[in-house]
């Protein structure tokens, strides 16, 4: 993985003693709170509704043992004994005392991390895949290209003050495994059919109040010219973006209102001008340079597991674990295996430091030392030998972390809504529990097969809801919690924005609703459809029979 | 509809309240119940105060249904900050009392 040069260190040293001046200044009153309130931004700090929250950057979701360990030894020693691991692959504190910041930045600092750029209207932590590196299907390590823009965008002084948050996601696998097209720019990363890396540059994408599907505005872009492009991109936004209005001035609502065709052209004008000025091209020593920092580990030259299938056949649990958690890998006699951050009636991306511990524990000695946070809320340790399989579920058992529910229905990603966030509506945490409890059972979870259900607590859809299967959002009616379904939201490479099934339900109707749903779902669907291929096949109508016939 | 004056704590973040005696108390119980526009505009500037004084952030006034003891906040926002987060019960004032 990427290793700090002295430079990168020396920034973010400095940056830590800066805001410890900044916070006794704000202490002694030298700094009011509107004056304090974007630098504690610039710094991922939060006030929610009980405490501070210190939002950690987790640059595309990888991290060290090392760091996971700090991890937990900041959750221990500043917060209360657990983190959340959110859907941007980022980490949340939700109990620090302001005076224990810097120290908290300082620690992060000693396993080259930081808190920059996790807020605030900037380019923010690049996400990607967390299969990468691992995965069979990708054409190479998008961590590599993530790595790329992300020392690009940090500190860029012509993206400081966008009109609004940007976010970007990187793939190179046919498979999203990173939901790129919801996304302000998504990037997939192909061959072209001279077997060059190719890439195609998706702008427009994104949830919240107004949900769009990106569109496809840089096709086959070179990889010298990938900065390149991505700076025509943000300056075409940067000078057409809406400052004037919150709501209008993500990228999505500008490419909305000019039209792809217009969007491409503007872009591609721009590209023009950036090549033309040459500063941007991406050298290949460069590329070289960062690529060396992703070289595949030391895989053993192995033969899939004879033993695995004995293994399976006399341990129930383990073999019902392996057949939903374990995902093959690029090489023989390895394995990806997604760590659930989801137990049954659990609070979906929380680990306790406890588990953190253990989890750098077992990276350390079965997976090259290094970690994955998935956007759906789950660790993945991507490169496991078939052969340690048993011991590493035997580990992960005893300590709560191997739920088999990968890509089921009580895999549910949910923000933490109005049990922690300022900006919630409505509780999220409450409603997946109830629906994690309802289909607890997982013989009834496997028959049900894929189903990604996804809850958040405001328009602003941290939950990503819009892309879920089944998504609920909460809304507040007159102070009481409502929550809203829609049906037929996909975050893969094949991207949709669900559509509202009808009025919202009140909290202890939402697992009745789903229940109802899914039943239609099990007497509708066709030989190998999922829940979502089946939506797609019937469309709303029966589903909005079934839920609303006794109304 | 009778209020309460309420703000998170510099220092820590802490839910706190207005008491009648001028403190910021951790617990709703103890909360000046506020039932007068005249009171809530009175208790707004001693909130201003606090906050120029480096005590609190953000001072606010919610409603609460005053029929006896406890009071009970109107909105679930501010049930749950009175107590903690519903999904810990471990967590927050809820798991001091």
């Amino acid at each position: 993985m990427y290793r700090y040069d002295e430079f990168d260190q020396k920034i973010v040293d400095e940056r830590v003693e800066q805001f410890r001046g900044q916070v006794a200044r704000r202490l002694t009153g030298e700094l009011n709170e509107d004056q304090f309130k974007p630098l504690r931004l610039m710094n991922g700090l939060y006030l929610q509704l009980h405490a501070y929250m210190l939002r950690v950057a987790i640059p595309y979701g990888t991290l060290s043992s090392r760091q996971l360990r700090m991890l937990a030894h900041i959750a221990r020693k500043y917060d209360k004994d657990y983190a959340h691991f959110t859907t941007r692959q980022n980490l949340q504190y939700n109990w620090p005392k302001l005076a224990d910041i810097p120290d908290i930045l300082a620690d992060l600092a000693t396993v080259e991390m930081h808190a920059i750029q996790t807020s605030g209207n900037c380019i923010r932590n690049v996400t990607s895949d967390h299969f990468a590196g691992a995965s069979a299907d990708e054409v190479d390590d998008p961590r590599v290209w993530s790595e790329i823009i992300r020392q690009w965008s940090t500190f860029h002084p012509e993206f400081s003050f966008l009109p609004r948050k940007f976010k970007i996601a990187v793939t190179a696998a046919p498979k999203d495994r990173a939901a790129i097209k919801v996304h302000d720019i998504g990037i997939v990363i192909r061959r072209d059919a001279s077997g060059t890396l190719a890439f195609d540059v998706y702008v427009g994408g994104g949830q919240g109040r107004t949900p769009f599907v990106a569109h496809l505005i840089g096709e086959g872009i070179q990889a010298g010219d990938l900065l390149a492009y991505l700076e025509a991109t943000m300056r075409v936004y940067n000078q057409y973006g809406r400052r004037d209005n919150l709501y209008k001035a993500r990228i999505k609502i500008l490419v909305h209102q000019i039209g792809p065709e217009e969007m491409r052209k503007q872009v591609a004008a721009e590209f023009v001008e950036v090549k033309a000025q040459g500063a941007l091209a991406l050298p290949q020593a460069e590329i070289d340079r960062i690529q060396a920092y992703f070289a595949a580990p030391a895989f053993e030259t192995l033969r899939d597991d004879a033993l695995l299938a004995q293994q399976k056949a006399q341990n129930k649990a383990f073999a019902a674990w392996h057949d939903i958690n374990v995902s093959p890998h690029k090489m023989p006699g390895y394995a990806i295996v997604t760590i659930s951050l989801k137990p049954i009636g659990g609070v979906p991306g929380d680990a306790s430091a406890d588990q953190m511990d253990l989890v750098a524990d077992l990276a350390e000695t079965l997976s090259f030392d290094e970690i994955r946070v998935s956007h759906e809320q789950n660790l993945v340790l991507a490169h496991v030998k078939q052969s340690d399989l048993l011991v590493l579920w035997q580990k992960l058992d005893a300590a709560g972390l191997a739920t088999a529910n990968y890509g089921l229905i009580t895999d549910i990603i949910a923000c933490p809504g109005l049990d922690y966030c300022d900006l919630a509506n409505a509780r999220s945490i409450n409603v997946a529990q109830a629906v994690s409890k309802r289909f607890a059972d997982l013989d009834r979870q496997r028959n049900i097969g894929e189903l990604k259900l996804k809850i958040s607590g405001c328009i602003n859809a941290c939950g990503h809801h819009h892309v879920g299967h089944i998504g609920v959002l909460g809304v507040d009616k007159k102070g009481v919690e409502f929550y809203q379904i829609t049906l037929g939201g996909s975050g893969d490479e094949t991207a949709s924005i669900g559509d509202i099934i009808g009025p919202a339900f009140a909290e202890n109707e939402v697992a009745d609703a789903v229940e109802s749903l899914v039943d239609l779902y099990l007497n509708l669907r066709q030989p190998g459809e999922r829940f979502l291929d089946t939506y797609r096949r019937t469309g709303i109508q029966p589903f909005r029979e079934k839920l609303y016939a006794a109304h | 509809m009778p209020q309460v004056l309420t703000a998170n704590r510099l220092l820590d973040g802490e839910v706190v309240y207005l008491a009648s005696d001028g403190a910021w108390v951790e617990e709703l119980a103890s909360a000046a119940v506020i039932a007068t526009k005249a009171e809530g505009e009175a208790a707004l500037v001693t909130g201003i105060e606090a906050e120029r004084n480096q005590k609190i952030v953000h001072a606010y006034l919610f409603e609460v249904i005053d029929t006896g003891v406890p009071l009970r906040p109107v909105k679930q926002r501010e049930v749950i900050r009175a107590a903690g987060p519903t999904v810990r019960s471990d967590l927050g004032k809820q798991a001091r009392s």
